[in-house]
């Protein structure tokens, strides 16, 4: 989705940046997105206050807010699809294939986890 | 809810948030409105627990043994599995599922599921924007209500899956994905959880000021910090 919505607004998106905190995302105010999203998952609450003033000011309240709330609906869902064990979807589309074959997806599955932690 | 933000929180979202609130107290299909509730209040528990504590800081979460710090009167099989999912979603796996299966039908699993990550939604974002997690509402009185037979199939998930005929077209979304078919052996379920989960994500027809590519940066994101592999 990230991909293709880049693609959408010719923005050059680095893919890596979504698991590499060193990395630039290529999107707009990435770092205090980024910033944001990481101290609500992991719960920084107290350093969240700090970080929530900088976005407002950088980012306004509106989309810090926003920010905030794609982040905690994710880590909803996230539990959602972990806890259901449902497959990838299978989009065979050429953005699809492509993304497929880049992120090495296919070669992720649930049985890993369970080889993993039993 | 909402009323003591300091920031403005959209309409259409702290709507959402009060109905998926009151209707968690209420009786769902396979559970009560006591049980729905202890649901929630279980996994806040999850993160004062000394056993899940402990389990985060091993190799593997199933080397640990041990009593969880529990809230509530669900049985102990249903407390481990609420609290695994809100501590440490990375590291579920078919072992959790199937322990719980044993002893609940699939459709009562799925139900919990939708219960509990709603509430990690709406206790997520509450603490996002600074404020406490709401307190639960009083239970309503009933019974468990059942539901009627939902068109299913098995493709490869632990769990039935809606048919492909359901379309939700209204969301934007060619065909519908596998997660929004993932509780579809509980209507109620999936209605509970989208109707929380779809103010929070733009493809799903919510204004936001966000543009797609930073809001799916952040979606992205949050999928890597939880190790999700979906």
């Amino acid at each position: 989705m990230l991909r293709a919505s880049s693609k959408r607004e010719n923005l050059n998106v680095d893919l890596n940046a979504v698991v590499d905190s060193s990395s630039d995302p290529g999107v707009e105010h990435g770092s205090i997105l980024r910033a944001l999203t990481e101290a609500t998952i992991e719960m920084r609450w107290d350093e969240l206050d700090e970080i929530r003033s900088q976005a407002f000011a950088t980012l306004g309240e509106a989309a810090t807010v926003d920010a905030l709330a794609v982040a905690s609906g994710f880590n909803g869902i996230t539990r959602v699809a972990d806890a259901t064990g449902i497959p990838i979807d299978n989009y065979e589309d050429e953005l699809g294939r492509n993304i497929r074959a880049e992120t090495g997806i296919d070669d992720y599955h649930y049985r890993q986890k369970y080889e993993r932690y039993g | 809810m909402y009323e003591r933000a300091q920031s403005e929180v959209r309409s259409d979202l702290r709507s959402a948030h009060e109905q998926v609130w009151q209707k968690i107290a209420q009786p769902g299909p396979f559970f009560s409105a006591e049980d729905r509730v202890a649901m929630v209040l279980e996994a806040r528990q999850a993160l004062l627990c000394t056993l899940c504590n402990k389990r985060k800081e091993a190799l593997s979460p199933n080397a640990v043994d041990g009593e969880h710090d529990s809230v509530s009167e669900l049985s102990k099989v249903l407390v481990d599995l609420i609290h695994r999912i809100r501590t440490d979603p990375a590291r579920f796996t078919k072992t959790v599922f199937d322990a719980v299966t044993e002893t609940h039908a699939k459709e009562e699993y799925v139900e919990i599921v939708s219960v509990v990550a709603t509430s990690v939604i709406v206790d997520t974002f509450h603490r996002a924007i600074g404020l406490p997690v709401p307190r639960t509402l009083h239970p309503s009185h009933g019974a468990p209500h059942g539901q009627a037979e939902p068109k299913v199939v098995n493709e490869g998930a632990w769990v039935p899956l809606s048919s492909q005929e359901i379309q939700h077209p209204e969301l934007g979304f060619r065909r519908a994905p596998n997660i929004m078919r993932s509780m579809g052996c509980v209507p109620e379920a999936v209605a509970l959880f989208f109707t929380c989960f779809r103010n929070h994500y733009s493809m799903m027809g919510v204004p936001m000021a966000l543009t797609q590519p930073q809001v799916e940066f952040i979606a992205a994101r949050v999928s890597a910090l939880n190790q999700c592999f979906y």
